[in-house]
């Protein structure tokens, strides 16, 4: 076996798997304030990254400045999607919440394909150096910007892990997510507390974007491959924990990537969607399974 | 009550159209010996994608149109009859260019009708067409269209059986390479581009050292790069028609250090992929229909253009609909009649006429075009480096 062709699609399998991995967190995040699986995830991606590329190229900001400005957009977005997507629902089943997130996500895309047009855009990576942006050591090529992200992730989980375990904010909002009404007697409040998980969800996708659009480019369509992958990155590492979708995102693009090299392109995400049918055939719950297991 | 009301109304309007519209009839044949239907426009049906995922491309294909009815205009038009463009939206879509065509053929004034650069529009279309019988410009490459019985389709870009040859062809007499990989899209154009490849390959007794397809929308080429390098390949032809996919692959080549000559399809030489692709597409070859600097004619289309549009450049999706409207012109001009056999006729013996894509011969499966530009990117400009004619079938 050729080692350095080994590296290097094992490294483009734990990049692409961190992409996963990101956006997979924010599905996590709302299923388990809310018990409805998020559709519209992937599309907070594309706006993230049309956000950063409205202010970087449009409007000539600093870089920075533009990353924070584009999270703090984010958030309002969040905000906006709680109190239009999921609130006026809040008191039906998960279905027609789960079909109105398909709807918003129907009109972000389309929003943006109106608004920034079909050609696809680039966006300028987090670090500006080397050549073809990285560095090739022992014959692996290793781009900075998945670099970044991989950092990213890796911190975003244990942030989030610490978070949800050891903080008063963190225990009520688990509260909330695991009975709505005992929380409410308890005095939580828990449309306050669904609102922050809203808004938290859409900055990690609007992170995400950011982070992949120098790689991916930005197009209308962009979150719609990444959500679809994040969602069977959920299911393979479970629903109910944040180690899940880190674990399922990275499974997944590593078996993307190697499936792709070493036995054929044309059939990358059938190899991955055959591992998310085996899961669901085998272990429905994912790896780690829900937290409250009599939950539907 | 409500209803009696609205039929009312109905009848009222159905009434005053009639009047309006059979009202100009009499009034031009009294005018007597025919000065004032000699002046009365001729309409053009011209469709396009003016909502949905081709916009850009639409607007393109709209300004050439109408810089060609400008011109044709200004010179007199048709016989004293001015052209005018009747436009409908296709949204892009499949339905949308059927029913934009139905639309357009519901006006019996309407002698001929440019339409799509889309393959799978046109495809949709052509059951339509065939039943109108009237002749349609289209600009879709795949080999088929032309090929499949319609009498009534007349193709004003070279088709994909003609890029296959030429790519094959600059590659193996000009390049000198004999181990070749073919990069493609795993969709009708991808497949279909490589299978023609190694159609193409056959007279030269080389068989492709790589078939490397990828889905739509791929994210990372490590795989291919990976095979590419493994099969040896010292050049690569590609059938990418979605731009990020493009500018992925060229970007991660680079990086991932895989330096092999490389002739692609139309996409290589489009302003998003070089957008997209920064410097990693430099030094490959692209081919392409339309290229200022192939003749004269070409040259003078791209002075038109720029100095209509805003100095914006022009490429094939301008120029081509450029052209279907003037050699629609032209052959009206011969039957001023506007009968669609006869204007068919006279598409069909166009011989060597010169237009911005280049050379128009029509054959009888109604192919205008049997060339190809190769360009090199040159640190993203293009220089021509040949144009190459190859045997129609």
């Amino acid at each position: 076996m050729d080692l350095p062709i080994f590296g290097q699609n094992l490294l483009a399998g734990v990049a692409i798997g961190g992409v996963y991995a990101l956006v997979a967190l924010g599905i996590v995040l709302i299923y388990r304030a809310t018990n409805v699986v998020n559709f519209a995830q992937g599309e907070f991606s594309m706006l993230g990254a049309y956000a950063l590329f409205a202010l970087t190229s449009g409007l000539k900001l600093n870089y920075f400045v533009a990353f924070l400005l584009s999270l703090a957009l984010m958030a309002v977005l969040g905000l906006l999607f709680e109190l239009g997507v999921y609130y006026p629902l809040r008191n039906r089943t998960f279905l027609p919440v789960v079909i109105a997130t398909i709807g918003a996500s129907i009109m972000f895309q389309n929003g943006a394909l109106a608004i920034f047009g079909s050609s696809p855009e680039k966006l300028r990576p987090v670090i500006q150096a080397g050549t073809h942006g990285g560095i090739t050591l022992g014959g692996v090529f290793f781009d900075y910007q998945y670099v970044v992200i991989l950092i990213v992730t890796g911190l975003l989980v244990v942030i989030q892990y610490f978070f949800f375990e050891h903080t008063l904010l963190g225990k009520k909002m688990q509260a909330t997510s695991q009975d709505k009404d005992m929380a409410r007697l308890l005095g939580i409040p828990v449309a306050t507390m669904i609102a922050i998980t809203f808004i938290y969800s859409t900055l990690l996708g609007g992170l995400s974007g950011m982070l992949v659009g120098p790689i991916f480019f930005v197009t209308h369509r962009m979150g719609g491959m990444l959500g679809m992958k994040a969602f069977a990155a959920t299911i393979i590492g479970g629903f109910g924990d944040v180690r899940g979708a880190i674990i399922g995102g990275l499974s997944l693009g590593i078996v993307e990537a190697l499936g792709a090299g070493y036995i054929s392109p044309i059939y990358k995400d059938a190899f991955a969607f055959l591992v998310l049918i085996s899961f669901l055939l085998v272990r429905p719950q994912g790896i780690f399974g829900e937290k409250v297991s009599e939950k539907a | 009550m409500r209803r009696g009301m609205g039929l009312f109304l109905a009848l009222i309007m159905v009434v005053l159209v009639g009047c309006s519209s059979s009202t100009p009839a009499p009034a031009t044949s009294s005018a007597g010996k025919d000065p004032a239907a000699n002046t009365k426009p001729i309409k053009l049906g011209l469709i396009i994608p003016a909502t949905g995922a081709s916009v850009e491309a639409g607007r393109f294909q709209k300004q050439g149109a109408e810089l060609a009815v400008e011109e044709i205009n200004k010179a007199g038009g048709v016989n004293g009859r001015p052209i005018k463009l009747v436009i409908e939206d296709d949204q892009s879509t499949n339905p949308g260019a059927v029913a934009a065509l139905q639309k357009l053929l519901e006006d019996k004034e309407i002698p001929m009708i440019v339409s799509s650069i889309r393959s799978t529009q046109i495809q949709a279309m052509l059951p339509t067409i065939n039943e109108a019988k009237i002749p349609v410009a289209i600009g879709g490459t795949n080999y088929g269209l032309t090929h499949s019985n319609s009498q009534w389709v007349f193709r004003f870009r070279p088709h994909d059986g003609m890029s296959a040859k030429v790519m094959v062809k600059f590659v193996v007499e000009e390049l000198k390479k004999t181990k070749i990989a073919v990069v493609h899209n795993t969709d009708a154009f991808g497949n279909g581009g490589r299978d023609m490849v190694i159609e193409a390959l056959k007279p030269y007794n080389l068989k492709i050292v790589s078939d490397q397809g990828f889905n739509t929308d791929e994210k990372d080429f490590t795989g291919v790069i990976s095979a590419l390098k493994q099969s040896g390949a010292d050049a690569m032809v590609s059938y990418i028609a979605n731009s990020p996919d493009l500018g992925i692959l060229a970007k991660q080549m680079k990086q991932q250090n895989l330096n092999i000559t490389w002739v692609g399809s139309p996409s290589i030489t489009g302003q998003d992929g070089i957008k997209l692709a920064g410097d990693s597409l430099n030094g490959t070859y692209g081919i392409a229909d339309y290229n200022a600097d192939s003749s004269p004619k070409a040259k003078a289309y791209q002075t038109a253009y720029k100095a209509k549009y805003n100095n914006e450049e022009p490429d094939h999706y301008s120029a081509w609909s450029y052209d279907a409207v003037t050699i629609f012109a032209e052959v009206m001009k011969k039957n001023p009649d506007l009968k669609a056999d006869a204007l068919r006729t006279a598409l069909l013996a166009i011989k060597g006429f010169q237009g911005a894509e280049g050379e128009y011969t029509f054959d009888k499966n109604g192919d205008g075009l049997d060339h190809y530009n190769i360009v090199q990117n040159n640190n993203n400009t293009f220089k021509l480096a040949k144009t190459l004619h190859v045997p129609r079938d």
